[in-house]
């Protein structure tokens, strides 16, 4: 490499460390957004939770082993960190991710985590791509199974998916998160009473059935029976 | 009891040992310093320890500092900034590795005018032990300092050491910082190139008894490490996505009384940087369901003095005095350096899911080494040998690995290494060829995400010239009548190993 070079790669270096710096403001120094009690949240989301739960701070994650938060109810979100802190929830990802992420959390800082997350976009469905397995995991989730009986998800989780207090927002959520804790209920590695009586005689083909079909679900509720107090980035055409 | 004996003994109580702790193991959560600060498991940063999963890069690039746990002692200045912010837990880490290695065929001691009873296995215990600081030492600023011993040269020494600054935007779109560190690619967070390539377990070492400098051959790029170098760089990271780096290294030797580079210097350390050597770096990530793939590129450009027939002005000095004075063109003071330039493309394919990884990773290293004329055949006209045949040379090498785990508890990898380059006789003995060709295959057994056993089969298809007694130049041992039929895969090796930190 000539001088020419090596003095070019170091004008350039420069250049753009000049551009980075001048440019953007450090994290502590951006102006207060318009709820300023949001702030707190807001940074710990910048510093923490974005590391896995979208980089921006956007509440989507990449990874599908990891639940995207970005509209999720807000009671559920309370109610699981408040668990997680507690080693309440105990299934396997819970243990290695959120049972330290969480050990020093406040009650107010999760209710902040809690209100940022759930008044960000949600994130909608999208037309399967196996209609037929979505229409068997259709006729599960809206009626169960008879026997082995396996309890239909509708009854609480809502025709669209999208919960209510602390039943969680199913649509637009990672169909692998989805079939992931479904395994967890079923085999109790996840404890929660009631989910674990509702899957206890689900079988892996059920669980591949109705997670593709709520991976359809919009989570927008029909005209007449609307709450669009939520935002949503729909795509789906249910 | 003969020592053989006591040691064949000593490595099957050992092995029965570890299988016990093998049959009574249960799965655990690690505790390193790192999951002490943040609460989170090992699997989160690694998918198996030491390559770093997409969550491991970004810890690292944000100085190791993430954590939950409230700061043990704080203090604020009238802007709220922190002005000291101590953790309540020191991150000391302790990390041992234990090598029980077996090459295919012991050479006789070429010292000998017979071939001596030589064994053809080696215990290394330990191979590594290391204490070493890794964390945040404040919000924004984190280490790893790391103080090792090495079984192989006994001594204990400064191994590795990162000190980073680092920040982001609040929306992470921008995120940079800044790292001193004592070894070139120990920043980097990908695991394609540089000190933490994978297969990163017993770096391939060639049975050297005898012949000095042995090792396979590669490019300086893997070898300007702690006590060589010292260095700066400053980096951003766009977008999550979009990596540059620039650097720069300086003479670090260690052990001098001055850190003037001088003859005793570069005697002890086979040589040294002159002035500085810029380093850039630029890489591309792109993360998509369970996928993370990485593709980049780094340049090294380095003066380097040799330590050989290097003869210092004090040197001269001395001579002087004593009526041996040297004439100006007996040295290669201070003209005579090797200059080499790297080029690097590195790539890392990783699938992160439920219970199965998969990886796919190496890179290409292109090195342009000119010499001074003062140290090439041709030109030198000193009193000295000269220590090259060509003006120029060239090296390549290629590397590439794939992995695959099973839950985090079982798998393995295969890899392959290609290095080929200009013939330098003068350089590398016999016909020049610097070349080297090798596979490392590896099982893996993890009871405990902090503990990994692991059998490795290292296998030669080319080892060329001075990188081993079993080489391409060496036909016979001239002192051994009858040992014959010398070839590369003498050098294929079994390595028993265990790894653990916490």
């Amino acid at each position: 490499m000539n001088k020419l070079t090596t003095r070019s790669l170091l004008g350039a270096a420069i250049a753009l460390a000049c551009t980075v710096v001048g440019g953007t403001a450090r994290a502590a120094d951006i102006s207060l957004p318009p709820d300023p009690s949001q702030m707190p949240a807001r940074q710990l989301v910048s510093y923490v939770c974005a590391r896995c739960h979208g980089y921006s701070g956007n509440g989507v994650s990449v990874s599908p082993l990891i639940p995207i938060l970005a509209g999720q109810n807000p009671i559920y979100i309370s109610e699981t960190l408040k668990a997680l802190r507690q080693h309440g929830r105990a299934d396997p990802h819970a243990r290695a991710f959120m049972w330290g992420i969480s050990n020093k959390l406040s009650d107010e800082e999760i209710q902040g985590l809690a209100d940022y997350f759930g008044k960000l976009p949600a994130v909608g469905g999208h037309p399967s791509n196996n209609p037929a397995l979505a229409a068997k995991g259709k006729e599960i989730y809206e009626n169960g199974v008879a026997e082995p009986r396996v309890i239909k998800c509708i009854e609480c989780h809502g025709e669209v998916g999208a919960g209510t207090n602390n039943v969680p927002r199913l649509a637009g959520q990672h169909p692998g998160y989805l079939a992931l804790q479904l395994h967890y209920y079923h085999t109790k590695l996840r404890e929660n009473k009631l989910m674990n009586r509702n899957v206890a005689n689900i079988t892996d083909d059920q669980i591949a059935a109705v997670v593709e079909y709520i991976s359809t679900l919009s989570g927008v509720e029909p005209p007449e029976t609307s709450d669009t107090s939520s935002p949503t980035n729909d795509n789906s055409s249910r | 009891m003969s020592l053989l004996k006591s040691g064949v003994i000593a490595s099957t109580i050992w092995i029965l040992g570890l299988s016990v702790l093998i049959l009574v193991a249960q799965p655990a959560r690690a505790i390193p310093p790192f999951a002490r600060q943040t609460g989170l498991a090992c699997e989160a940063c690694h998918t198996l320890p030491p390559e770093l999963t997409p969550f491991g890069r970004r810890f690292k690039l944000n100085g190791y500092t993430l954590t939950t746990r409230a700061p043990l002692v704080n203090d604020i200045n009238d802007n709220k900034d922190n002005t000291l912010w101590l953790t309540d837990l020191p991150g000391i880490a302790v990390l041992a590795q234990l090598n029980y290695s077996h090459y295919n065929r012991a050479p006789p001691d070429t010292g000998q005018p017979y071939p001596a009873h030589a064994q053809s296995d080696t215990y290394q215990f330990p191979d590594q032990f290391s204490l070493a600081y890794a964390g945040a030492v404040s919000d924004r600023v984190g280490a790893w300092m790391q103080l090792t011993y090495n079984g192989q040269s006994g001594t204990v020494g400064v191994d590795n050491i990162d000190i980073r600054y680092a920040d982001h935007t609040l929306d992470n779109q921008w995120l940079w910082g800044i790292t001193a560190n004592n070894y070139l690619t120990f920043q980097d967070v990908w695991n394609g190139i540089g000190s933490y390539t994978i297969p990163n377990f017993n770096t391939v070492s060639l049975y050297n008894n005898g012949v000095a400098g042995a090792g396979t051959t590669g490019p300086i790029l893997n070898a300007l490490g702690p006590g060589v170098v010292g260095g700066i760089g400053a980096y951003v990271f766009w977008n999550d996505s979009l990596y540059f780096e620039v650097s720069e290294y300086h003479s670090a030797v260690a052990g001098g009384a001055s850190p003037v580079v001088d003859s005793v210097s570069l005697a002890a350390n086979g040589g040294a940087v002159d002035r500085f050597a810029p380093y850039a770096r630029i890489a591309y990530e792109r993360d998509w369901g369970y996928h993370s793939a990485e593709v980049g590129a780094s340049a090294l450009y380095v003066h380097w003095i040799p330590s050989v027939g290097y003869i210092s002005a004090q040197q001269q000095a001395a001579a002087a005095l004593t009526g041996n004075a040297y004439t100006p063109g007996q040295t290669f003071n201070p003209g005579a350096v090797e200059r080499y330039t790297d080029l690097s493309v590195d790539w890392q394919y990783q699938y992160n899911g439920q219970h199965n990884i998969f990886g796919l990773l190496g890179h290409v290293t292109h090195e342009r080494q000119q010499n001074s004329s003062q140290l090439v055949a041709a030109t030198f006209t000193g009193a000295s040998s000269p220590i090259y045949t060509n003006p120029t040379d060239t090296l390549t090498q290629f590397l590439i690995t794939g992995e695959y785990f099973r839950d985090r508890h079982y798998g393995g990898l295969v890899s392959f290494t290609r290095t080929t380059g200009t013939n330098d006789p003068l350089a590398n003995g016999g016909n020049g060829s610097p070349a080297n060709q090798y596979e490392t295959f590896e099982l893996d057994y993890v009871p405990w995400l902090n503990v990994r056993f692991l059998l490795q089969y290292d296998v030669y298809q080319v080892v060329a010239n001075n990188q081993s007694p079993f080489n391409l130049s060496n036909a016979n041992f001239p002192n051994s009548p009858g040992f014959t039929n010398i070839r590369a895969g003498n050098n294929n090796t079994w390595v028993f190993g265990l790894w653990m930190d916490y």
